[in-house]
């Protein structure tokens, strides 16, 4: 049966934080516990385990030179999706712009669930049903607070390109290549949420749970898969993970995305691998969650593209408080209502106008190039007023034409929210909400790159669309030093 | 040559405010009783009403509608329509009252503005349009950032600094300190303005007009009756109206409102006059980079020169073109349906010589009064007055 498998190879990877870092130290303060000297990764107010995991995506498959539209497949794995229940899978499928008649899968309900992404895309590849497949894990989960996860729970995203690979293929074959994989199942309790939980709690002691849960399951598939030069190893509580790679020897590669972010939960033992499939050699993956491990083992023959850039997608951040990670997350709210979406999330607007939104549409005119953005409010052009009107994706990238930094608003709002009208790279103009940690920065002329963020999260249903963030360096300062007749002339569509 | 075909036989208006012990009915009594007693001959019949009022909804009394202000002025029977334009909505009642008595079909026609900014929280109120619109191209856009960005571009652009900006707030609230029906009736400094808090930057709490409820009523008759009720008429010498689309980043332009542009084309082409003829304007100055757009796109100074204009006086009581010598929206105040008409009661008075301690020069016997507003500024309308029969 196994030799009519086909072999399943790895051409892309990317990875993502969020934007905020909560010391662990200001955790414990605000409970009075002592220790903790980790940095946590926090989403901000307009990001989630959908935006990290976008952000992931798009960096694995331009890494991996691979199309949206050439994308058969998407297995995304994700403890907790934006949607309890509900479209989550199609909103992310919707914001990479991938086909509408793509396979795939939304693994959830625990962290094991990156590795149920990645076993679930594997066998589709494997049986013929996919050619490429794209495998997101992420999470961004709300530790229940005094909790002795919380001082542990951090937010990450790891994405990878899997692609069939002939039966009989020798040559140079893929970079690496998914090799064998092993599971164990214990049917424990270990951290739970349940329907009217706010946050993740812990139910066993932190002893307990290494010493009859973890390392005896982790050793257990370990073992399974065979030796390894590398392991990355998921890890609920940032001491679990060097434990057990001194049982299995080799070299543990997770630490660095783990220092970086935290415990990423499902994305933990991707994000962990992300960076190590840069180097050749045997290398294991191991994700826990629910009393699940799986272990897959991975041969990286050459560097996989995108792993270089792991590093630094990892770094940087805000620092934040722990007040401002708790509004950050929801979890600290002022007692006003906030004010309700004049067009809400129900409504028929939202059917007509949320794939333009998600994938970002404007509507170019046929008779004097002008993009009239979005296109289901603009029968006619804003310039000329043509119908003859094709429906394209914008540019992703632009500049500053103007902006402001809003500071008075009320709930849900969060002060300062930059505005900002931009030139993109194909001529459109577009007034986009910039992100809070560049409030300070922004200048005209700064170089901007179009990323998903959340724009509001409605009646509870999260409403996705994109935010103008600065590149690095801005550059505003080339376009101030030639303002005058030159700019004003760019001003004039 | 002016239209004149209409004119204005009285006007009035209430001390603006936080105006929280009266009703909109009450407001719009008292703007009523403040232009019928403004009429100097006589006591005109009523023939028909227009009232604009900009936001329909208080508290549980949704869609403030064409009657509910007659039967508040012990009219109630007469014809009257409610009309919403957004910030311009009182000049554009104006405009159309104006058109109305033009027909023929109405002799004496009311224009009255009402408006109650306060009674609703102002997170409930003026800021709930954050999350008005459109989900995404308008979310976060409160009123300050429809105008900001131009502030923005504008700085960039010709050199406009924060103090130029400042010196707007200054001038006006100097003249609201002589407008006994302004809102804000205090001196400010330069250093006060930028030591406010930011509230949109590079907007200042101080370059953002206040939430003001407030009322004013004109009295409009046919150019040939006028003589009826006032030995001094104001007589409608032209208006115009434009539109551009409505989400900022259509703007073809972020150093001008081209909507005031071609609004006050048309006025002027049908006043005959030209900038240079307006002895004294009325403009919206919701916030301080507005009053500088508005004189360059009114053509009062060349584009890129508002900042300096305004720094170095040109619009003060005493300047070249006084401009907002009411104390405008900024210290007189923006009940938003009534703020039109109250300018249009302050070209009434200036005309007529009536304005006393804030009176200005009449040399031409013209003078301009301009709103913009809506989504992206997308609406403006510019009427012009004049004695001249």
């Amino acid at each position: 049966m196994t030799s009519t498998l086909r072999p399943v190879g790895v051409v892309g990877v990317g990875a993502a934080a969020p934007n905020l870092r909560l010391s662990q130290s200001e955790v414990s303060r605000a409970w009075s516990a002592g220790g903790g000297r980790g940095v946590l990764a926090v989403c901000d107010a307009d990001e989630d385990t959908l935006t990290l995991g976008w952000q992931a995506a798009r960096r694995a498959l331009d890494a991996a030179g691979v199309e949206s539209g050439a994308v058969s497949g998407l297995w995304w794995g994700t403890t907790k999706p934006p949607f309890a229940e509900g479209p989550s899978h199609a909103f992310l499928a919707g914001a990479l712009d991938l086909p509408s008649d793509i396979d795939g899968a939304l693994c959830a309900g625990s962290p094991h669930a990156g590795m149920e992404a990645l076993l679930s895309a594997w066998d589709a590849l494997a049986a013929g049903h996919a050619e490429v497949a794209l495998v997101v894990a992420s999470d961004a989960l709300v530790p229940g607070l005094g909790t002795a996860g919380e001082a542990a729970t951090g937010a990450g995203a790891s994405a990878v390109v899997l692609v069939a690979l002939p039966g009989d293929s020798n040559g140079a074959g893929p970079p690496a290549q998914l090799v064998t994989r092993a599971s164990r199942t214990m049917a424990v309790v270990d951290r739970t949420r349940g329907d009217d939980d706010p946050g993740t709690g812990d139910v066993y002691d932190p002893r307990l749970f290494r010493e009859e849960v973890y390392l005896p399951l982790v050793a257990a598939a370990a073992e399974a898969l065979g030796a390894q030069e590398r392991w990355s190893l998921s890890d609920p509580d940032g001491k679990l993970a060097s434990a057990a790679a001194k049982r299995l020897g080799g070299t543990l590669v997770s630490v660095g995305a783990h220092g970086a972010v935290g415990d990423a939960g499902a994305a933990a033992a991707l994000l962990g691998a992300a960076g190590a499939l840069g180097a050749p050699g045997s290398l294991g993956v191991i994700g826990y969650g629910g009393g699940r491990v799986t272990a897959v083992a991975v041969d990286v023959r050459r560097p996989v593209p995108g792993a270089d850039d792991v590093g630094a997608a990892l770094s940087g951040g805000q620092a934040v408080g722990y007040v401002g990670a708790l509004k950050a997350r929801g979890q600290l709210r002022p007692q006003t209502d906030p004010i309700p979406m004049g067009v809400p999330p129900g409504g028929a607007a939202f059917v007509r106008g949320n794939a333009e939104m998600l994938a970002l549409e404007g509507a170019r005119c046929a008779a004097c190039g002008t993009i009239s953005t979005p296109p289901s409010i603009h029968p006619h052009c804003i310039n000329c007023g043509s119908t003859d009107l094709e429906v394209v994706r914008l540019a992703r990238r632009g500049r500053v034409h103007t902006f402001v930094v809003n500071q008075t608003m009320p709930p849900p709002f969060q002060a300062p929210l930059p505005l900002v009208v931009l030139d993109l790279d194909d001529g459109a103009r577009l007034m986009v909400q910039g992100i809070s940690a560049d409030a300070g920065a922004l200048a005209v002329g700064d170089e901007v790159t179009l990323v998903l963020r959340r724009y509001a999260l409605e009646r509870g249903i999260p409403v996705y669309g994109y935010k103008a963030v600065r590149v690095d360096g801005g550059g505003g300062t080339a376009e101030s030093a030639s303002a005058g007749a030159g700019a004003e002339a760019a001003s004039t569509r | 040559m002016s239209w004149n075909k209409v004119a204005v036989v009285g006007a009035g208006l209430i001390k603006m405010g936080e105006l929280f012990d009266q009703s909109y009915e009450q407001m719009a009594a008292g703007a009523y009783g403040a232009a019928m007693s403004s009429v100097d001959k006589g006591r005109p019949e009523i023939d028909a009403a227009i009232v604009a009022t900009q936001r329909g909804s208080l508290w549980g009394q949704e869609g403030i509608g064409g009657n509910t202000v007659p039967s508040a002025l012990g009219l109630s029977g007469i014809p009257c329509t409610r009309v919403e334009n957004a910030c311009p909505s009182g000049s554009d009642a104006f405009r159309i009252g104006a058109m109305v008595v033009a027909s023929g079909v109405h002799d004496v026609v009311l224009v009255i503005g009402v408006e109650k900014m306060r009674d609703k929280s102002t997170q409930e109120g003026l800021l709930a349009r954050a999350a008005a619109g459109h989900p995404l191209y308008n979310r976060g856009e409160t009123a300050p950032v429809l105008f900001a960005p131009f502030a923005t571009r504008h700085m960039h652009e010709f050199g406009t600094t924060p103090e130029m900006l400042a010196s707007v707030a200054v001038k006006n609230h100097h003249n609201g300190c002589l407008d006994p029906y302004a809102h804000f009736r205090n001196e400010i400094t330069v250093e006060q303005v930028l030591s406010s808090p930011m509230v949109c930057s590079p907007l200042r709490l101080l370059d953002c007009c206040p939430q003001t409820d407030g009322a004013a009523a004109v009295i409009l008759t046919s150019a040939d009756r006028a003589h009826e009720f006032t030995d001094k008429p104001v007589y409608v010498a032209g208006f115009g109206v434009a539109t551009d689309h409505p989400y900022l980043h259509e703007k073809s332009t972020y150093v001008g409102l081209p909507a005031t542009t071609l609004a006050s084309r048309r006025a002027y082409d049908m006043a005959g006059v030209g900038p240079d003829d307006i002895d004294m304007a009325e403009v919206h100055d919701c916030f301080t980079i507005t009053e500088i757009l508005d004189i360059e796109d009114l053509g009062f100074v060349e584009k890129g020169k508002g900042g300096p204009a305004s720094l170095e006086g040109e619009t003060a009581l005493d300047g070249r073109i006084p401009v907002n010598p009411s104390g405008g929206l900024l210290a007189k105040g923006h009940p938003i349906g009534a703020t039109g008409l109250a300018q249009i009661t302050e070209c009434f008075w200036q005309l007529r010589e009536e304005a006393g301690e804030r009176q200005v020069a009449i040399r031409n016997g013209v003078a301009l009064q301009h709103n913009v507003g809506g989504r992206g500024s997308g609406v403006s309308v510019v009427n012009i007055l004049t004695r001249n029969r």
